[in-house]
């Protein structure tokens, strides 16, 4: 296992800060045209009748595409996911693209989208929410160890509440967009896209190319959160009208039609029930999830991941469901299930406490998981009891009374102290990278991953920089491009701990072919003078990385643009990352305002690979469970469809002004069995368990238990 | 996205010619922070746009005589930072700086301010333009159609003032502030100018909720005057809303306090974010006078002003919300009246 990791500045932060990172809609193309998607505005039908009159008469549009532009969708890929769809007749939600109107400025685009009006059938009734008739209820696998009926049963104190988390929407401040430049038979897509090969392979598939004529840039993400994960919607309509065009063609999407069109968290909806022996131990868990879903969707609702892999707790029950509804299709949002879920069993394990009348860290302490009792094989660190002791020591703890409401400032401020845990499993995938040292100076690291900001440039040059001699200011790092080496999903808090691994490598063999080149000189200075001095213009090695339980196969998956993920439950071990919150509200006595002054949270990521960006993850992590705890929901009329607040006004995220200091601290612990560098993944964890240990604190400052996010203004007056 | 013309007079007077000449059609624009937004999201569609930022010397902010004078160019960033302002009338330089962001207020003016629309997401989200892509029946936009926010989701909406036709917020804080001091507008329009008390500047929605303002087509506001008052020390602007900036209020209360010791001899009060229009508390108002301020007295007052508040299904709690927010802001102003 190799040392900690010195705290250097992120790799990209001067060219950040410089207005000078290109994301995807700043690629600059000659010739280059407007294009503008025009919305259904009914929630479920057939499109009866579209005319282009109107917008071809606007002056600057050149052309309109509709449903009969396209091709009919392919044939399936056993294994893969089908492409998104492009334009169709038939209408699954309000606000699906039904034509796209092509212009020589954006305003030409825009008005011509404005003048598109098609006529409608509109299906006799739709669905909106879980609660409304149509829904179509779809149960999956439960997950389940020992017995918990009969654990139950024994059971001396129980607790059982609902909890209810809504839907939300990523909201980065990137928009999407694509921007498609048809030439020579070669399709070049620029685009913020978590999942490079992703976007290749759908727009491939909707298109008929082959794998050699398209190639997908996205070298700089203004935020992905798992929006930008899955293949876009808008990506092949755009590729279609440059090639139809002859014409680069752009498209930003305004965030109204995000709001509609992209992935969101479905609302979902927590049965917790917990049962504790005479000792106060935990020995019982009955979990009913369901989350809603679209028609065709396909988000799993893994609200049983994380759960079982904090307590150990042997006899557990969990089920789940997807509600089917009119909507467009939910996906991945940070902390995908994890979130709702630590936010619902980190409530419902308070209440369980207090109803024992146990100091809730004391209780969690009592509670060490060695085991991932789901699989019946160890877990292969779990450092969650370091992170709750180290949370506790820097937060004070020790000054909390146990009793609700007991905390008061001289104004009537009621103040709360909160605690609450999460996980997140350690995935991995493999990597092929290209490691090339030049004479002239310059670096060039060539591997899959995305940057949306995480930090996973800064990581690689951590490795890079510790283990070679180079000059670190001519180190390139190209990634997030399908020209530059297989590209993978970036998501999942995989990246870092598919990458650094394949960069140790990449160094120890470079190194390797440098001692074999010099064999045995001594030559003075770093890599590049060695190469200069012996009259190489360059080194370069290849590396084939894969995670444990990995071979042949699965770098074969990678090459083809495909999904080669294995964890968390690997052959003989299990792998999670691990978190401790802790939380304090202050409740205005008037107008019950609900601020939160500061936050602890201490996080086991196995090794920390770039300490700056570790703490702003973390940092970001919190944020995000402020956000969902008191104040992000995407709110639905069910009369119409759609979403009713769908811009950054009344979306209401957090602002600066809400978010007080955020103190993150590292165990730093290599995980023995993950990777060679002990890391696991860091990105979502920091996010599970925050909301919980906010709706903690809120019932010990005020009494008032909280059970349905977010938690407003009303829920305390 | 729709064409229009634009000019940029350099005289009131030439600016109320250029828009009596454009005619149905024709919009005033200065700081255009709400104008475009609306525009973006087709519910204005403007064919002429009469630029008004070049006209000279109607931007002054003048503080010296027996009134306060606020030429309507005046940015909102630079009354909200005016000395004698900041110090004799926090009441107006919070209501200015707890409304958007530093960037908006560096644009946006005070006389512009005046006409913002309301920000109910039926009316803003509902007109169709490709940005949202939306359609809900709206009397304000479309009258007639319907009001989709009865019935619909009000958690938003006003508890004060509404009507069968409309619900939605007078969305402002300048204008409160503003209201609870009894200040006046100056307008000049195509036959002069005159002065309008800024609470006749509202309409009630009643059944012609597309009808927002008093003022008649091509009229211009030049200027806001307030009355000094020695309740201006004593005041406070007291905003609440879903999270602590860069949002608008779900309830406000401005408050200027005349006191003897402990009690109060006149109260102003205005309310915020619950009703159709900047919204004048008399009742609370009357209840106070000659009362000391207590915690009971305060909150029996924020009672008082939502006395006549109706709930729709979401919206309930503001009533008690704005209760207390003017019984808070009666004590921040009270302690400021003791200090």
């Amino acid at each position: 296992m190799t040392a900690p990791f010195p705290n250097r500045p992120r790799a990209d932060a001067r060219e950040k800060v410089m207005g000078a990172a290109r994301y995807g809609a700043d690629h600059q193309v000659a010739g280059l045209l407007y294009a503008m998607q025009v919305p259904a505005t009914i929630a479920k039908g057939r499109i009866a009748s579209l005319s282009v009159d109107a917008a071809m008469q606007v002056p600057g549009v050149i052309r309109v595409l509709t449903a009969t532009d396209f091709l009919p969708p392919p044939p399936a890929t056993p294994g893969a996911p089908p492409p998104p769809a492009t334009l169709t007749a038939y209408i699954a939600y309000r606000g699906q693209p039904v034509a796209l109107v092509v212009a020589e400025t954006l305003e030409a685009a825009i008005e011509g989208a404005e003048a598109i009006h098609p006529t409608y059938t509109t299906a006799p009734a739709f669905t909106s929410l879980i609660e409304q008739p149509g829904v179509v209820r779809e149960a999956v696998k439960p997950v389940t160890a020992g017995d918990a009926t009969r654990a139950m049963a024994r059971a001396v104190t129980r607790h059982k509440a609902d909890y209810v988390s809504p839907p939300q929407h990523h909201n980065p401040i990137e928009m999407l967009s694509t921007t498609a430049v048809w030439e020579n038979g070669q399709l070049t897509i620029y685009e913020s896209t978590q999942s490079s090969s992703n976007t290749k392979g759908a727009v491939m598939r909707n298109m008929r190319l082959t794998p050699e004529q398209v190639t997908v840039k996205s070298p700089q993400i203004g935020g992905g959160f798992g929006q930008r994960g899955g293949a876009q919607r808008q990506t092949a309509l755009v590729a279609r009208a440059a090639m139809l065009l002859g014409r680069p063609v752009k498209l930003v999407l305004p965030r109204g039609q995000i709001f509609h069109n992209a992935t969101f968290r479905p609302m979902n909806r927590h049965r917790i029930e917990i049962g504790a022996d005479a000792s106060g131990k935990m020995i019982a868990v009955r979990y009913d999830a369901d989350q809603q879903q679209s028609r065709e969707g396909q988000f799993p609702p893994d609200y049983h991941e994380s759960v079982p892999m904090l307590y150990g707790i042997e006899n557990y029950h969990g089920t789940a469901a997807n509600l089917r509804i009119d909507t467009q299709a939910p996906g991945y949002m940070r902390s995908p299930t994890p979130h709702p879920s630590c936010f619902a069993f980190e409530s419902a394990v308070d209440e369980l406490a207090l109803k024992l009348g146990v100091d809730p860290v004391a209780f969690r302490l009592r509670h060490r998981a060695t085991t991932d009792p789901i699989h019946g094989q160890k877990l292969s660190s779990c450092y969650l009891s370091e992170c709750l002791t180290e949370g506790a020591r820097r937060f004070g703890w020790e000054r909390r009374s146990l009793q609700p409401g007991s905390m008061t400032l001289p104004d009537g401020t009621q103040v709360g102290w909160g605690v609450a845990s999460g996980a997140y499993p350690g995935s991995a995938h493999p990597n092929i990278v290209t490691l090339r040292v030049n004479a002239d100076g310059t670096t060039r690291f060539a591997a899959a991953g995305h940057e949306m900001g995480q930090g996973i440039r800064s990581t690689i040059e951590q490795v890079l920089v510790r283990e070679l001699a180079i000059d670190p200011l001519k180190l390139e790092i190209a990634i997030g491009d399908t020209s530059v080496a297989p590209q993978h999903t970036t998501a999942g808090s995989w990246g870092t701990a598919s990458v650094v691994p394949a960069a140790a490598e990449a160094a120890a063999k470079l190194n390797a072919a440098m001692a074999e080149l010099l064999a045995g000189r001594q030559v003075a200075g770093n890599l590049h003078r060695q190469l200069a001095t012996v009259r190489r213009p360059s080194l370069q090695v290849e590396v084939e990385h894969v995670a444990v339980d990995q071979g042949p196969k699965d770098l074969a998956t990678l090459r083809k643009g495909g999904m080669a993920l294995v964890g968390p439950d690997y052959s003989t071990f299990t792998t999670y990352s691990y978190i401790a919150h802790f939380v304090e509200v202050h409740v205005e006595p008037g107008t019950r305002r609900v601020r939160v002054p500061r936050v602890v949270s201490i996080a086991d990521c196995g090794r920390v690979i770039s300490p700056r960006t570790a703490e702003s993850q973390v940092r970001g992590g919190v944020i995000w469970g402020i956000g969902a705890a008191l104040r992000e929901a995407t709110e639905v009329d069910p009369r119409y469809g759609g979403w009713l607040n769908n811009d950054l006004a009344d979306y209401v995220v957090p602002v600066n002004a809400d978010i007080g200091s955020i103190d993150v601290g590292f165990i730093d612990r290599p995980d023995p069995l993950i990777n060679a560098l002990g890391a696991k993944g860091l990105g979502e964890v920091a996010m599970t368990g925050c909301a919980g240990a906010i709706a903690n604190a809120i019932h010990h400052a005020t009494g008032k238990r909280l059970r349905e996010m977010p938690f407003r203004i009303e829920d305390l007056l | 996205m729709r064409p229009f013309t634009y000019a940029r007079p350099e005289s009131a007077v030439a600016a109320v010619q250029a828009f009596t000449a454009a005619g149905a059609g024709a919009r005033y624009i200065a700081g255009g922070t709400s104008l475009y937004d609306l525009m973006k999201l087709d519910i204005e569609k403007p064919q002429h746009l009469i630029d008004v930022t070049a006209i000279r010397g109607l931007d002054g902010i003048e503080t010296n005589g027996e009134r306060l004078r606020f030429e309507a160019l005046a940015p909102m960033s630079a009354v909200a930072t005016d000395k004698v302002v900041l110090r004799d009338y926090p009441v107006l330089a919070e209501a200015l700086w707890k409304a958007a962001s530093q960037q908006l207020r560096n644009m946006a003016t005070v006389g512009g301010n005046l006409l913002q629309r309301t920000r109910c997401l039926y009316f803003r989200n509902g007109a169709g333009g490709t940005s949202v892509g939306n359609t809900y029946p709206c009397n304000k936009r479309e009258p007639g159609s319907g009001c989709a926010a009865i019935g619909g989701l009000d958690r938003g909406q006003a508890v004060l003032g509404q009507s069968p036709s409309c619900t939605a917020v007078s969305p402002g804080d300048w204008p409160v502030s503003l209201v609870a001091l009894d200040a006046y507008v100056e307008v000049l329009g195509a036959s002069g100018t005159r002065s309008i008390p800024i609470a006749e500047l509202y309409r009630l929605p009643g059944s012609t909720p597309n009808l927002e303002f008093t003022l008649q087509p091509g009229e211009m506001i030049t200027a806001i005057v307030v009355p000094k008052t020695k309740a201006g020390r004593h005041s406070t602007y007291h905003k609440i809303r879903d999270r602590e900036s860069y949002a608008f209020a779900l309830a406000s209360a401005a408050v200027a306090l005349e006191m003897d010791g402990d009690t109060v001899t006149r109260a102003r009060i205005a309310l915020g974010g619950v009703a159709t229009k900047p919204w004048r508390a008399t009742a609370a108002e009357a209840l106070l006078a000659g009362k000391p301020l207590t915690p009971a007295t305060a909150l029996a007052a924020g009672r008082a002003a939502f006395a006549d508040a109706k709930a729709g299904k979401q919206n309930g709690f503001k009533i008690e919300l704005g209760a207390r927010t003017v019984a808070d802001a009666l004590t921040i102003a009270a302690a400021r009246n003791r200090s």
